[in-house]
């Protein structure tokens, strides 16, 4: 499992994904914290380190934080809409 | 309101199949003459091999959406150069089958149209009355379904590099609305300005933007850990 961090730092600094991060945000991306987490990883595995895997939770909780980072502009749902599963053949789209 | 005018206030007439009082054709005839049975197999294609489709689906299904192909995808014969739409009346995703001919395409409009279907399931997304809703929806779309990939534009001849994809997104979204809502051109680039940074910051459920088929597999591994990863946290 923690290959993966060690994939997405491999992926973060390839060509073709600095060429996208430029291309999108015209910035070049930071890669480092891939490195990182990888390394935490790595001590929590092997020696039980839990100062290593504290940091890694904290670096995985900025990463969930950051995906939450704007302001929505509709409402969630609670439910899912009701005429989701409706056949087709009771529902008049003229009456919503 | 009589039917006609809310069927052109709502963009129904690029999609003449689903106007109310339309001679259906045998089914016989329509095999014929028709791309509907390779629409349906790109369909099927897409749904089983594309990592963009896939993780929508498995998003949808948890979100108490499940997608079913019948029920919720439709191979029409559309107008003009539209590929695909997404109608909330009746939950479904309509694919152009007149107008898709190559599978990366069928790949990137069921994407496309499953965001919004993604949208219109997890959140209260006013799609017939709230014209900044309709533009979130559009930006995330065009964000994240690789409409706006370099490969893309270029081959569209739009080449540009730095922020490019951010003008692509801007610029399709605002194309999408004008298509299918009677709005001026600079009433929409307001709305599409006003709702850009927090709709083009909404990466669910893909947690990035996918750039590539790469990104969008390392994104559907990220998703369907995520309940193991949110566990640990």
């Amino acid at each position: 499992m923690c290959e993966d961090y060690l994939n997405e730092f491999r992926h973060c600094k390839s060509f073709s994904n600095r060429f996208h991060h430029y291309y999108a945000y015209g910035t070049f991306p930071a890669c480092h914290q891939w490195k990182e987490d990888y390394h935490n990883c790595r001590q929590w595995e092997t020696h039980s380190n839990t100062e290593a895997k504290e940091a890694l939770q904290k670096s995985e909780r900025t990463r969930v934080a950051e995906q939450k980072n704007f302001k929505p502009v509709w409402e969630l749902r609670r439910e899912p809409p009701r005429d989701w599963h409706m056949p087709l053949n009771q529902e008049n789209p003229r009456d919503s | 309101m009589d039917q006609t005018k809310q069927d052109e206030d709502y963009g129904y007439e690029l999609f003449p199949e689903r106007h109310e009082g339309m001679h259906k054709k045998s089914p016989f005839k329509e095999a014929l003459t028709t791309f509907n049975h390779k629409c349906q197999f790109m369909l099927q294609v897409a749904m089983e091999t594309s990592p963009y489709a896939k993780l929508l689906l498995s998003a949808m299904n948890n979100s108490g959406c499940k997608v079913s192909k019948d029920r919720h995808f439709s191979c029409e014969d559309c107008d003009g150069s539209v590929s695909g739409g997404f109608d909330a009346a009746s939950s479904q995703v309509v694919l152009c089958q007149n107008n898709i001919h190559q599978q990366a395409h069928m790949n990137r409009v069921v994407t496309h149209e499953l965001i919004h279907a993604f949208d219109h399931c997890r959140a209260h997304v006013d799609w017939f009355n709230n014209f900044r809703h309709l533009a979130c929806s559009e930006i995330r779309a065009a964000n994240l379904s690789g409409d706006c990939s370099f490969t893309n534009e270029a081959s569209r001849f739009h080449l540009g590099l730095k922020e490019h994809h951010q003008e692509c997104v801007r610029g399709r979204a605002l194309r999408s609305i004008l298509a299918v809502r009677k709005i001026s051109r600079e009433e929409a680039q307001k709305i599409v300005d006003e709702v850009f940074d927090s709709c083009f910051n909404d990466h669910a459920p893909f947690g990035r933007i996918p750039h590539s088929k790469k990104d969008a597999k390392f994104a559907y591994r990220d998703y369907m850990n995520r309940s193991r990863y949110y566990a640990n946290l």
